[in-house]
């Protein structure tokens, strides 16, 4: 299990992260659930080594991961990113494979449908195919577990639930996944457990009827719905 | 626990670098400011070329102009330096819009979060982005070649050695020119940036010079190794193995500055650790090598040397000598000095201490005070004065106060020169024509070959 302990981050005077600790468990879906500017983007640079942390820890069961070393463990899948702008989508994957030592190209082309992008420049892509062929570099990499910043973000709702499909199967076979998931819809569909993050705290980490209890112990009625938990959950006053 | 990636082996590390340096190829010839560099480096060195060529060819009797001297005719100073001095010229001002682009992209488009989450560690990612970098100037450099083919087509005259040291020269500056842009690139947030503190060191280093040529002094030793006086040296056809150093030292901290902020995830403050650190190794690096003395004139006509007979007998004198110049730094005469005599003697005699005074920089008001003008000789006690400043009164004045006999002239070992009455034929179709030409087929079929 991997665990992340009072990790810290701020920018000058902004308190960016405060003290956030969750775990990571083998093979789960764990979704990163908050709303705009919680913090979830600076966690996973800060858990992923690309942005440095001002405190905290993570460690993989006893042994604390510093950051230059989490390249063996993480994978960190930026958003909003487009990566070698001029090169094709076939160049791209290809060279993920060979730089990052990845897996096998042609099923991850077939489950994200990008066949017929190939031989298309990542700069004259849509946001969406864009999304997808940044995907398929994340599932590309050999490391353990993938830390996807927003993985729907530019799709429309076939190709979110086509995508959901294909994490979830490669959880299935052993890929423990962090997703970052603005749409509450898409988090309940895809995940496992949630990290609730607000105002750069966690404000609760489990399942959908973890956290409902715990809602539910701060007055609010219990629910199923992941949406309902988390307004109560990230609400101030609570 | 999670089961670890492996770590890198060598042969997967040799796999891994293999495709970042094509990558780094594929970004590079995919980019705009690399074809533009290509399409004007042609006509660039075209015009230097045509105009020298002309330039010497009326000079050795073209068209019924009277011959120049023959001693005059040395295609390294004629031909090969203006030639070349467009390669500078692109290298200051192209040249770094390349490296920026190469180096600040994987920035922009945000491939940096990705291909740093790689074991390899900055300093290899530099070194492939160097190597593809350099291989884009021996490219472009494909321009001074051509210019060479049609010299030796109309006849000219081509001294091996010469040529060598002069493309060394032009590849050390694109060295430093890559390094620094690396540098800049690395540092700071976007190409712009970049690109604006690149040139401003570029104009910093002929602030240098200037202040060399009205102070002298520290600054004239500091002028001595700024890229445009490294090149000079080298069009000359000198190698000075302080220079050399002093050109390797800055191009290596360049590089591993543009390393260390490359880095993601490292504090910005112990990054301006990181860099100071290097900063003060490299300056102490540069401070050491500016004693070495070693040097070699590689010039056909021995333009940076004394005749060898002279040099035969001041190694003979090994008594210290020292000068005292009454010369000020825009004094005519103090460059006429440095260039035609102490230069030349400074490679034979590597103890000589020379000394300036003056009382203004320009000496123009000085001229009735008492001692301007005058050079004062000591050797090992014994003291003369002389107002001479050509290579011969400087010798003479030496061999009269160390007490040796002159050694008789040696007619055979004078350069006669190569004169060449041949108009630049073609060259201006080839340059102006047939290279843009080339380099725009090149583009159009490169970006269809990336599909």
């Amino acid at each position: 299990m991997l665990h992340v302990a009072d990790l810290t981050k701020h920018y000058g005077h902004l308190t960016a992260l405060s003290e956030v600790s969750f775990s990571i468990r083998p093979g789960e879906v764990l979704g990163l659930i908050g709303p705009n500017g919680s913090g979830k983007t600076t966690l996973f640079e800060c858990l992923g080594g690309v942005l440095p942390s001002d405190g905290g820890s993570v460690s993989d069961g006893a042994r604390i991961v510093a950051a230059a070393e989490r390249w063996s463990i993480l994978f960190y899948l930026p958003d909003g990113i487009a990566p070698w702008p001029a090169q094709t989508v076939r160049w791209a994957l290809k060279f993920a494979q060979g730089w990052f030592g990845g897996s096998d190209l042609a099923p991850i082309i077939d489950q994200l449908d990008l066949g017929p992008l190939l031989d298309q420049r990542i700069g004259e892509l849509s946001k969406g195919q864009r999304k997808r062929v940044l995907l398929a570099i994340g599932l590309l990499t050999p490391q353990p577990v993938l830390l996807a910043d927003e993985p729907f973000d530019g799709l429309d709702l076939r190709q979110t639930r086509e995508v959901a499909q294909t994490l979830r199967a490669h959880a299935a076979e052993g890929r423990t996944l962090f997703l970052s998931i603005h749409q509450i819809p898409d988090a309940a569909r895809v995940c496992d457990r949630f990290v609730l993050l607000s105002g750069g705290r966690v404000r609760g980490e489990g399942t959908l009827a973890e956290l409902s209890a715990l809602a539910a112990s701060r007055g609010a009625p219990r629910s199923s719905d992941l949406e309902e938990v988390f307004l109560v959950l990230t609400d101030a006053r609570n | 626990m999670f089961s670890r990636t492996p770590g890198i082996r060598r042969g997967r590390r040799n796999a891994a670098f293999v495709w970042l340096l094509d990558k780094e190829w594929r970004e590079l010839i995919a980019s705009r400011a690399y074809w533009v560099m290509l399409l004007v480096i042609g006509p660039l060195v075209g015009f230097s070329f045509i105009s020298s060529v002309r330039t010497y060819a009326e000079a050795s009797g073209l068209h019924g102009t009277s011959a120049g001297v023959g001693e005059a005719f040395s295609p390294l100073i004629g031909v090969w330096a203006p030639t070349f001095s467009a390669c500078e010229l692109a290298a200051a001002f192209l040249l770094p819009f390349v490296a920026i682009r190469l180096v600040g992209g994987d920035r922009q488009s945000g491939a940096l979060k990705l291909e740093l989450q790689h074991p390899m560690p900055a300093i290899g990612r530099i070194a492939a982005k160097t190597i593809v970098l350099v291989a884009a100037w021996v490219l472009a450099s494909a321009a001074p070649l051509i210019a060479i083919v049609m010299w030796i087509s109309y006849g000219g005259s081509v001294y091996l050695p010469e040529l060598v040291t002069i493309a060394f020269g032009h590849l050390l500056n694109a060295g430093l020119t890559i390094a620094l842009a690396a540098a800049t690139a690395a540092v700071t947030e976007h190409p712009s940036t970049a690109a604006i503190l690149t040139l401003s060191v570029t104009v910093g280093t002929w602030i240098v010079n200037f202040a060399a040529a009205v102070n002298g002094g520290f600054w004239e030793r500091a002028a001595g190794y700024t890229p445009t006086a490294m090149v000079a040296e080298f069009q000359h056809g000198l190698i000075r193995l302080d220079v050399v150093l002093v050109a390797v030292i800055l191009i290596a901290a360049g590089l591993v500055t543009s390393a260390i902020w490359l880095r993601l995830g490292i504090a910005t403050r112990r990054r301006a650790y990181e860099s100071l650190a290097a900063g003060a190794l490299a300056s102490a690096a540069i401070f050491i090598s500016t004693f070495a003395t070693a040097s070699w004139d590689t010039s056909e006509n021995r333009g940076n040397s004394f005749p060898e007979a002279d040099e035969v007998t001041l190694r003979q004198i090994h008594t210290p000598l020292k000068l005292q110049v009454h010369l000020a730094p825009e004094d005519p005469r103090r460059s006429d000095l440095e260039r035609r005599a102490l230069s030349k003697l400074r490679r034979v005699m590597p103890t000589l201490q020379v000394d300036y005074i003056s009382a203004t920089s320009i000496g123009l008001f000085e001229q009735t005070a008492a001692k301007y003008g005058e050079i004062w000789y000591d050797l090992g006690g014994r003291r003369t004065m002389s107002r001479a400043t050509t290579a011969e009164g400087v010798l003479e004045t030496i061999y009269s106060l160390a007490g040796v006999a002159p050694p008789p002239e040696n007619e055979e070992a004078v350069f006669r020169g190569h004169p060449l009455a041949a108009p630049p034929k073609g060259a201006a179709t080839v340059f102006y024509g047939i290279w843009p030409a080339l380099v725009i087929a090149g583009a159009l079929i490169v970006r269809r070959r990336q599909l």
